[in-house]
């Protein structure tokens, strides 16, 4: 093992790395170290307004379309959810989030529908595996939105009329 | 009898002053913590608790809201502690923190009539001993949260503390003692009053001037003593989760938090009364700042005057600039701060042009020059506890071993070395 | 015996058996196929089992060949492999690819093969494709989706081979050819679900079963039909605690490939609304939900006469009850010499026999209470027994539904425990009422009509505060003062070997198929109830 109870020299990093003389004497680093320091909290003091921080909930990140936010289902023409209730996605969901009932529909070009379609987001890794899995493109992770917030659990459990009303503006609750 | 009341007056004054020094630095120390970390690395840092909606002062708000959920969090208190040395740490760690102050004199004597006061809670002829005696006791408390916490964590923390404190005491001690063999003394007046003299008639006799090494020396043993970092070890979040205070929460863990800037705050004023003569103001003696307090006094106020004016300036161009980015109240924040400026301003060039400052009579000249050294030694405290807190965000955590190594095999023999070298010369010079 | 090489490896089989048979065997698994099925004529129609045989030019369907000595048979070269593609293309040439809706999906034939053999690119768009009957319930539990068939003929055969019943045929040629009922015909015979299971694909479905559950999340508990004597095997396909359907286990000694849609269907009771999850106990407006400490409080008060000294106590046994339970029962009552008064109400629970699998006798454990020593009662030696001087303790036995006159039966003991599983007419009747595990939750032995012993497997936990029934019996022995000291019903099977004659079978452990027990001929008990088992046969 590379570790050494010899001091600094011997871990300061790789093997043949060695402090150079004088460096070794703490206090001249220390204080050109302490001189960066400083020199960033100067420059940051009278140049604020350039620096990267995002002010969040004033300022609302970009994103691209690959951002996988909360879900959506996606409906057919007359409103209906596109989902056929084939729990691919509760399948494929590696954390077991996802819990659907499925019906016989009887419309004639619809055989099964959800009857309920529950998602935890509270269990919820939004790894996306769920729009992979589902062959109908009936479930979508483009809303955008990412945030997370409740006063109880139970309102983490999103049902099938909330998530067929979740839109894309990132901003909708 | 009336005597002894007054004089208790006067003492519970000088503690209240202290309290006060103390307690009203250390959301600021917190405030300048956190502002200045997040400056260093770029970043904006805390800037959004505000008061109405309106005044963030820069994050300066963040201290008092942090404190007051401290206050209203759940107290938790695991089970199988052992309750009364667990309840009593943390009280102990900020107690001793506070009781070092009373021996640091804050200002040379006061004048009231024919009154001398002495701007020192407890004038001790030993005071240099004492300090080196509750830095020491300090550990006590952490070490105890440590045992009492029932956590193995908490207990290698309070371990490390321990072993830290011994290895650095002595350097400590080493140090101070060839401070005072330079000085010949261990009150801390009289220390003072020794760095308020000139070497070679233009060198003001600084601890730090002479005696240099031992002022790196004491610096770097006060870090570790105060458990700051490069020699945070006993609360190594990285190994410990968080060291002797895992187990606390609530205003117990408040406590520990405030308690580390008070023992930073203290150890500031501990190195600026040693090591950068307290309360003197270089090169200006009590008795120059009695003779000049009239021009003084008037640049002081023409400095004032002019600073609030550029602030006034700052803050409106601050305010045009911003104008609807955030598009609520905390926009009119800037502008009412440069109408407060704007006022002092007024009010400053006010009184020189209306009080005639430069006209004053010696009694007053007298309370200047107090209050000039209250303040110089204010602001020499407040340099120092700043340096607590630039070191830290420069350097990472010292391993253990290394600590150790440091104290033993390098800080140890120079100390020795330093305090034979000036034992040596205080003989040859004395005989 | 003859030889055959299957891949270049040699292989022992019988001269002139089935080729498609052999080749499972050599190699372990099946060839590719969708209508071969062991329990049916061969048909040949699907032409998914094609094999090189040497010295004959062209491949051949495995299924319709017979082994001949020193054979050597090729089943995994390119060209094979080539052909099963073009074939199984044929049979998706038209099929909807309804996967996500349709039931099938997850042991569907079609998605296996086509995982090894598919041309993995569509040849006819959706919208070309020929449309049929979909969704539609062509029998009281059965669903046809005429698009998803493969033509296999299992199902026809099945109508007409087993149950000869004939309701279903192929119709149409070509490319429209369509499997349907006859005109006027449902497919509702007590058989029909079996062709859902032979079904390989989703054409057939269960419409008791549709779109319940995946079954990919479904587990599998190999278990006995409780249905009737017959002992039918099955599997248990549930899931978190609810059990979604059963289906035949093959036994070629009992039941074949199949059973009957009764059987089936039971495992409904399971899930009733009427399920006795908590003891009882008979209050003035009613059976009030208790808990087993007050439950046994009660029992305790029963088995006290006024004077204080304990009451008689009278057993009635159960065929529905396991081998174990009703060991323990008799251990029980032998143990604090109780009368037996026995395991059936004459006569009750018989129904009629058809001349497949369904037996007359509607109790699946009657042979097994039989070999225990319990006999079959009537109503005037309930009566007999009767005093206000016996608590009478009843295991899983609802007589009371076969005897009008229960209430007064009843009411004459001093007071009437029963161990059940349901709120039943017996359960209505008694002073206290435990909820004990039923035979889809526990471990346990049925004996079939024929002397076969087959083993239960717990597949669900059953309701949260049911117990089983032999711990619930170790425990009112401890009310008695008595230590039984069985825990489970395993100890019971071991105690049952050790102690009983007639069931030696059991020692050296049971498999899939069960054991046959040896014939007992002596035991008067056994001579005596022979007879009416006859109905049945
Ligand atoms: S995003 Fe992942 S974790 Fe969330 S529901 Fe979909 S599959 Fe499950
Ligand atoms: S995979 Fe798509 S169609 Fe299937 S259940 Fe999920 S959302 Fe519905
Ligand atoms: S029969 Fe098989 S391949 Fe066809 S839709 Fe059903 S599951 Fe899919
Ligand atoms: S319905 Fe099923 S069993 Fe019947 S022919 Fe079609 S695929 Fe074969
Ligand atoms: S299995 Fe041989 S042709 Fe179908």
């Amino acid at each position: 093992m590379a570790y050494s109870v010899h001091g600094p020299k011997a871990v300061s990093g790789g093997a043949g790395a060695r402090l150079r003389r004088g460096e070794a004497f703490y206090l001249v680093e220390i204080v050109r170290g302490m001189a960066i320091t400083m020199r960033h909290l100067l420059y940051n003091m009278f140049h604020s307004s350039t620096m990267p921080t995002l002010e969040y909930p004033d300022e609302r990140p970009e994103h691209g379309p690959w951002l996988r936010g909360r879900h959506r289902l996606m409906k057919r023409e007359d409103g209906s959810p596109r989902c056929v209730a084939c729990q691919m996605c509760a399948t494929i969901c590696p954390a077991d989030c996802i819990s659907i009932l499925a019906q016989d529909d009887d419309r004639p070009d619809v055989e099964k529908s959800p009857e309920s379609f529950e998602i935890n987001l509270l269990r919820c890794v939004y790894c996306g595996m769920c729009v992979e899995a589902c062959p109908c493109d009936a479930i979508r992770m483009d809303t955008g939105i990412f945030e997370l917030a409740a006063d109880s659990r139970e309102a983490f459990i999103v049902d099938r009329e909330f998530l067929l009303n979740n839109t894309t503006d990132g901003v909708n609750r | 009898m009336n005597e002894m009341l007054t004089e208790l007056g006067y003492t519970l004054g000088k503690i209240g002053f202290m309290l006060a020094v103390i307690l009203g630095l250390l959301p600021a120390m917190i405030w300048a913590e956190r502002k200045g970390a997040a400056y260093m690395q770029d970043r904006i840092g805390p800037n959004r608790a505000s008061i109405g909606g309106i005044f963030r002062m820069g994050g300066l708000v963040h201290p008092i809201a942090d404190v007051l959920k401290l206050v209203f969090k759940e107290d938790i208190v695991p089970a199988g502690v052992n309750r009364f040395f667990y309840h009593l740490a943390p009280f102990l760690v900020m107690v001793i923190a506070l009781t070092t102050f009373a021996v640091i004199p804050f200002g040379d004597a006061l004048y009231l009539g024919d009154k001398v006061i002495k701007l020192q809670v407890a004038d001790l002829n030993v005071g240099v001993l004492y300090i080196l005696a509750m830095t020491s006791l300090s550990v006590y408390g952490i070490v105890l949260a440590g045992w009492a916490s029932n956590n193995k964590y908490s207990f290698l923390g309070g371990i490390r503390a321990t072993s830290q404190m011994i290895s650095y005491e002595l350097n400590m001690g080493l140090a101070v003692m060839s401070l005072i063999l330079a000085t010949g003394t261990v009150r801390m007046d009289e220390m003072v009053q020794f760095q308020g003299h000139l070497l070679f008639g233009f060198l003001p006799a600084w601890g730090v001037v002479v005696q240099p090494l031992g002022f790196i020396l004491f610096l770097v043993a006060l870090f570790a003593e105060t458990n700051r970092n490069p020699f945070d070890l006993p609360e190594g979040e990285s190994e410990l989760v968080s060291g002797y205070h895992t187990e606390y929460s609530s205003l117990k863990f408040a406590l520990f938090f405030m308690a580390e800037y008070a023992n930073m705050i203290v150890g500031a004023a501990i190195v600026s009364t040693l090591f950068f003569g307290g309360w003197q103001v270089p090169w200006l003696s009590t008795d120059l700042l009695r003779a000049h307090a009239g021009p003084l006094l008037t640049g002081s106020a023409i400095g004032a005057t002019v600073l609030s004016f550029v602030f006034t300036a700052a803050t409106w161009r601050h305010y045009e600039r911003f104008r609807g980015r955030l598009g609520d109240r905390r926009e009119l924040e800037p502008l009412i701060l440069g109408i407060l400026f704007f006022a002092l301003g007024l009010a400053t060039l006010g009184y020189v042009v209306f009080q005639k400052p430069w006209t004053i009579d010696s009694a007053m000249a007298a309370h200047f020059a107090t209050v000039a050294q209250i303040g110089s030694f204010l602001l020499k405290t407040v340099f120092f506890a700043w340096l607590f807190i630039w070191v830290r965000w420069t350097l990472p955590r010292f391993r253990y071993d290394q600590l150790m190594r440091l104290g033993w095999t390098t800080m140890l023999p120079l100390a020795l070395l330093n305090f034979f070298v000036t034992a040596g010369v205080v003989l040859l010079v004395n005989s | 015996m003859a030889k055959i090489i299957v891949d270049g490896k040699e292989h022992e089989c019988e001269e002139g058996q089935n080729l498609f048979q052999a080749i499972k065997a050599a190699k372990g698994r099946p060839l590719p196929h969708f209508c071969y099925h062991p329990a049916l004529p061969v048909a040949g129609v699907c032409r998914m089992c094609q094999v090189e045989i040497e010295g004959v030019p062209r491949p051949v369907i495995a299924c319709n060949a017979q082994v001949k000595d020193g054979m050597e048979v090729r089943t995994e070269t390119d060209r094979i492999a080539d052909v099963v593609q073009q074939i199984l293309n044929f049979h998706l040439l038209h099929h909807p690819v309804d996967c996500p809706v349709c039931d099938q999906a997850g042991e569907c034939a079609l998605q296996d093969q086509y995982m090894n053999y598919g041309l993995y690119e569509a040849s006819v768009d959706v919208e070309d494709k020929i449309h049929k009957d979909k969704v539609k319930p062509i029998g009281e539990l059965v669903m046809l989706d005429a698009e998803r068939c493969v033509l296999c003929a299992r199902c026809t055969r099945f109508t007409s081979e087993i149950t000869k019943t004939h309701e279903m045929g192929i119709f149409n040629r070509g490319n429209h050819a369509e499997i349907d009922v006859a005109p006027g015909r449902t497919l509702d015979n007590n058989y029909s679900l079996n062709t859902v299971d032979l079904c390989p694909v989703g054409a057939l479905t269960s419409r008791d079963f549709r779109f319940k559950r995946r079954v990919w999340w479904l587990e599998n508990t190999p278990s006995v039909c409780a249905g009737c004597a017959t002992g039918c095997n099955m599997t248990i396909d549930h899931s978190e605690g609810t059990v979604y359907r059963c289906r035949p286990r093959p036994n070629v000694e009992v039941n074949s490939y199949w059973m009957c849609d009764e059987g089936r269907l039971l495992y409904h009771r399971l899930h009733d609304e009427d399920r006795l999850r908590t003891p009882v106990v008979a209050a003035e407006e009613g059976p009030r939900t208790v808990d087993w400490d007050e439950a046994y409080a009660r029992v305790q008060s029963l088995l006290t006469a006024d004077g204080g000294e304990t009451r008689r106590v009278a057993v009635i046994a159960s065929a529905h009850a396991t081998v174990e339970e009703l060991h323990a029962l008799g251990r029980f009552a032998d143990g604090i010499g109780a009368a037996k008064i026995g395991y059936r109400l004459e006569g009750s629970e018989m129904g009629e026999a058809d001349d497949l699998l369904v037996s007359a006798d509607r109790t699946p454990n009657a042979e097994g209470a039989r070999r225990l020593g319990w006999s079959q009662f009537l109503g005037e030696e309930l009566r007999a027994q009767a005093s206000s001087d016996t608590v009478l303790l009843v295991l899983k036995n609802d007589f009371a539904a076969f005897d009008e006159n229960g209430v007064d039966l009843l009411s004459a003991y001093a007071g009437v425990v029963v161990l059940g599983t349901h709120q039943d007419a017996t359960m209505d009747l008694a002073d206290v009422g435990l909820p004990v595990l039923s035979y889809a939750e526990s471990d346990g032995l049925f004996v079939n009509e024929k002397g076969r012993a087959q083993e239960l497997h717990a597949s669900i936990a059953g309701p949260e505060s049911a117990r089983h029934a032999v711990v619930v019996l170790a425990e009112l022995g401890r009310l008695l003062g008595k230590e039984f000291g069985w825990e489970d019903p395993a100890a019971l099977r071991r105690d049952l070997v050790a102690t009983e004659a007639g069931w030696g079978a059991l020692a050296t452990g049971i498999d899939r198929t069960g054991v046959l027990l040896d014939v007992v001929s002596d035991g008067a008990a056994i001579g005596a109830e022979s007879g009416s088992e006859g109905g049945g046969e």
